[in-house]
């Protein structure tokens, strides 16, 4: 290694800028961290070793691909993240069996079968999710509710997004207190912080927050393990934009048009109509902050230049919304995210075209 | 403040200074053995050798003789006696003569207290000859001095950019030459007018240079008669290349900027004013591994451990050594290199500094198309190239590329990008 790296040096540039690629990785995994710990407080043990065991998975199999291509990868810490990654998508205590296997899925057979790190033409850990829902549909759809809420491990329970599709409710009512005439589960925490809040500040405003929407935020309801600190992949995303680890254009773009789109159109739950579409629900509910700016916004599969980035973090989100509308499932911001993957080049193509026929206008 | 220029798009932040000292130039010990190059750039011609070996030569004596285009009169050094007349391996990788001198004797020229000609007597032909005999060379690039005037003062109509930029945390020394030597720099740029006649003539200074002496250096100017601006410039790799240069002052066409830096006018100057060849040179010497980065007057030829060991030797294991600045420099591999009319600095970058790390496969982040300052797509380009399509990378725009480093400065997977690029381009022209 430390040859390779003394051989570099003997070309110019001989200063370089701080970012690595495996710096990337790691920082972005350490991101990560409030989201593991946050979720371990709210599920215990079995949040714990279901992080634990995709990583090791992720880690194993890229130890694997490194030992029959001879090169010693594990040090770039994508196999890590990516491992971390699909561990956001499992429900707290889904067999162990399930990460295991996506997490090898991914590396193996999405990265390394192409030619690994920076070859591979759809995100892995997107690539391993969209495995596991596809093997394990029913496992990846039992969740149940944080022991904080329940008072005892293990009560099942339907995410928020799910068991609001299932309700019959009038125009005028909203959907979180739709959810609340269902008797759908709050914790005292909630109620308490959206009280002092209409108290405080929106009654003034002459408006109201409906119970609910501060369980969206930290994660006091059921569902995936990277959705339940939704505060904190919102602070870790700012530290990656900040740090320009990531681009924002196409995670912004995939938020923007997503959450327009919710509004203007609706989502198809109860209370929802045209122009007055909840779209804090919509964002809150499901993972589609976390697929923005973890794996939309993944460099390898990602559009490079700006302009074509918007296009494909726009299509994204109009696809997300699309299955979130008219989908089985509630969740389809991973399958967008994948089925952009699949078009990128196609979508880099005809903007490089574009541009060399803007070119050839000009100098002609 | 007046709002700095810059080029539009792409760069590296240069903000950064690394501080060094500052205050009065010292002269470097002489050399006990200095190892003087006769060609300073690949393609010029070999200077032919006028002294054999054994002979006695005075300091500033002719060593050899400009033989053709792109060769420039050399001159010793030092007083001594010529060792040795052999092939060399230049740091940039091709071979030159070079001319060993070692010290003996006294000072014959340099030690004595400068003559000073009022050069406004001579006309445009005597200062033309004293350039050329002096062996003056534009630092920047090794060219001589002589030809590019006479050159430039055959197609009028251009504007002479003396160049103060310095785009890296380290070089300081033509920032430092405008404020210990402003006088020399602008008399120096009042000779070069008088042979090349530029239609007007900008001063480009880093935009937080101190206002005294930018005071100083207006009345310099007034006092001087020239038609000449000073312009600032925001603190952008690569802000001091020609391109984009003149795309910050809104000049389309870069050939129409004659570009001049104010170590290589200082040399004009001292040798139409104070009759001396271009033997000295000023040298930065610094990075990382310095224990005390200072600007040093050094003799051609001395070897750069003498300059190092001057500013304290080195603390620690340098990751590399560098001549030039630390984007476009050279690297080599000991510290016999010596000094020669082109060094403009010496770094010794710790591997903190250089951020090595193993090459990795292209993550396609893109961070060298948002910064290259030709608006290349260097991802493109590369990958054109390792597809074996070196004309569609020339297409992509491979043939504009300045090789400023910047997209390579920048990647993630530490590829070798500028290597890369030049190699393709050096094959492609090939064909």
């Amino acid at each position: 290694m430390s040859r390779d790296a003394s051989a570099s040096l003997r070309y110019p540039p001989y200063i370089h800028d701080w970012k690595t690629s495996a710096k990337a990785a790691w920082i972005c995994s350490i991101t990560l961290a409030p989201v593991v710990a946050w979720s371990i407080v709210l599920y215990g043990r079995s949040a714990a070793l279901v992080w634990l065991v995709s990583v090791a998975s992720a880690l194993a199999s890229e130890a694997v691909a490194s030992g029959i291509s001879r090169r010693w990868t594990l040090g770039d810490g994508s196999a890590a993240l990516t491992g971390l990654l699909i561990a956001t998508a499992m429900p707290p205590g889904v067999p162990l069996y399930v990460p295991a296997l996506s997490a090898a899925f991914a590396v193996l057979v999405v990265k390394a079968a192409f030619g690994g790190l920076g070859a591979n033409w759809m995100n892995p850990a997107l690539a391993g999710i969209a495995f596991a829902y596809a093997n394990w549909p029913v496992a990846m759809r039992e969740y149940v509710l944080p022991r904080i809420v329940a008072g005892v491990d293990g009560v099942s329970a339907a995410t928020p997004l799910t068991f609001a599709k299932g309700l019959a409710g009038g125009l005028d009512v909203r959907i979180m207190d739709s959810l609340r005439g269902a008797s759908y589960p709050l914790s005292s925490f909630d109620s308490a912080v959206t009280g002092f809040l209409n108290d405080s500040v929106f009654s003034r405003l002459g408006a109201r927050l409906p119970d609910g929407y501060i369980d969206l935020a930290i994660g006091l309801k059921p569902g995936a393990l990277g959705e339940s600190a939704l505060i904190a992949v919102l602070v870790g995303s700012l530290v990656l934009v900040g740090l320009r680890l990531i681009k924002p254009v196409a995670p912004i773009a995939m938020v923007s048009v997503f959450a327009i789109l919710a509004r203007v159109l609706g989502t198809g739950l109860p209370g929802e109509a045209f122009l007055n579409g909840d779209a804090l629900f919509s964002l809150g509910g499901g993972s589609v902050l976390l697929v923005a700016f973890y794996m939309a916004a993944d460099p390898v599969s990602s559009p490079v230049r700006r302009r074509s980035a918007l296009v494909y973090g726009a299509a994204i989100g109009a696809l997300c919304f699309v299955f979130r509308r008219w989908g089985a499932y509630s969740e389809g911001a991973a399958y967008s995210v994948l089925v952009m993957n699949v078009v990128t080049p196609f979508i880099e193509k005809s903007a490089s075209g574009m541009t060399a026929a803007r070119a050839r206008r000009r100098s002609s | 403040m007046i709002k700095a220029r810059g080029f539009k798009g792409g760069g590296v932040s240069v903000d950064h200074r690394v501080p060094f000292k500052s205050g009065p130039i010292e002269n470097a010990f002489l050399p006990m053995n200095a190892v003087v190059v006769l060609r300073e750039t690949s393609l010029s011609v070999e200077p032919f050798p006028v002294v054999s070996v054994g002979q006695e030569v005075m300091e500033g004596q002719l060593l050899a003789r400009s033989a053709g285009p792109g060769s420039t009169n050399v001159h010793s050094p030092i007083p001594g006696i010529v060792r040795r007349i052999r092939a060399t391996v230049t740091p940039e990788g091709y071979e030159s003569n070079s001319i060993l001198v070692s010290l003996e004797g006294s000072f014959s020229v340099l030690g004595k207290k400068p003559e000073r000609y009022l050069w406004k007597s001579l006309n445009k032909a005597d200062i033309a000859h004293i350039v050329q005999e002096k062996g003056i060379v534009r630092v920047s690039s090794g060219e001589p001095l002589s030809e590019i005037l006479s050159e430039r003062s055959s197609r009028p109509g251009f504007v002479l950019v003396v160049n103060a930029l310095e785009m890296d945390p380290y070089r300081r020394t033509e920032e430092e030459l405008l404020s210990i030597r402003p006088e020399d720099v602008i008399d120096g740029c009042a000779i070069a007018a008088r042979v090349a006649r530029p239609a007007r003539i900008v001063l480009a200074v880093d935009a937080r240079l101190s206002p005294e002496i930018e005071g100083r250096l207006k009345g310099i100017i007034e006092a001087s008669e020239l038609e000449m601006s000073i312009m600032s410039f925001s603190r952008r790799h690569p802000q001091d290349m020609p391109r984009q240069i003149a795309e910050s002052l809104e000049i389309v066409d870069q050939s129409a900027l004659f570009i001049l830096e104010p170590s290589t006018l200082v040399a004009l100057h001292d040798a139409v004013v104070a009759n001396k060849p271009h033997i000295e040179q000023y040298v930065y010497v610094g990075g990382g591994a310095i224990k005390s980065p200072a600007i040093l007057k050094a003799r051609i030829g001395a070897p750069i451990g003498d300059l190092i060991e001057e500013c304290g030797g080195l603390v620690g294991r340098p990751d590399a050594i560098v001549l030039g600045g630390p984007f476009r420099g050279r690297a080599v591999a000991d510290l016999d290199a010596s000094v020669t009319r082109t060094t403009q600095a010496v770094l010794a970058l710790t591997s903190e500094e250089t951020k090595p790390a193993p090459e990795r496969p292209c993550v396609r982040c893109g961070d060298c198309v948002a910064v290259c300052p030709e608006g290349l797509d260097p991802y493109s380009m590369l990958k054109l190239l390792r597809a074996g399509r070196g004309e569609a990378a020339i297409a992509a725009g491979l043939d504009r590329c300045t090789s400023c480093g910047a997209c390579a400065y920048a990647c993630r997977s530490r590829i070798p990008l500028v290597r890369d690029f030049r190699a393709a381009r050096a094959s492609e022209a090939l064909r």
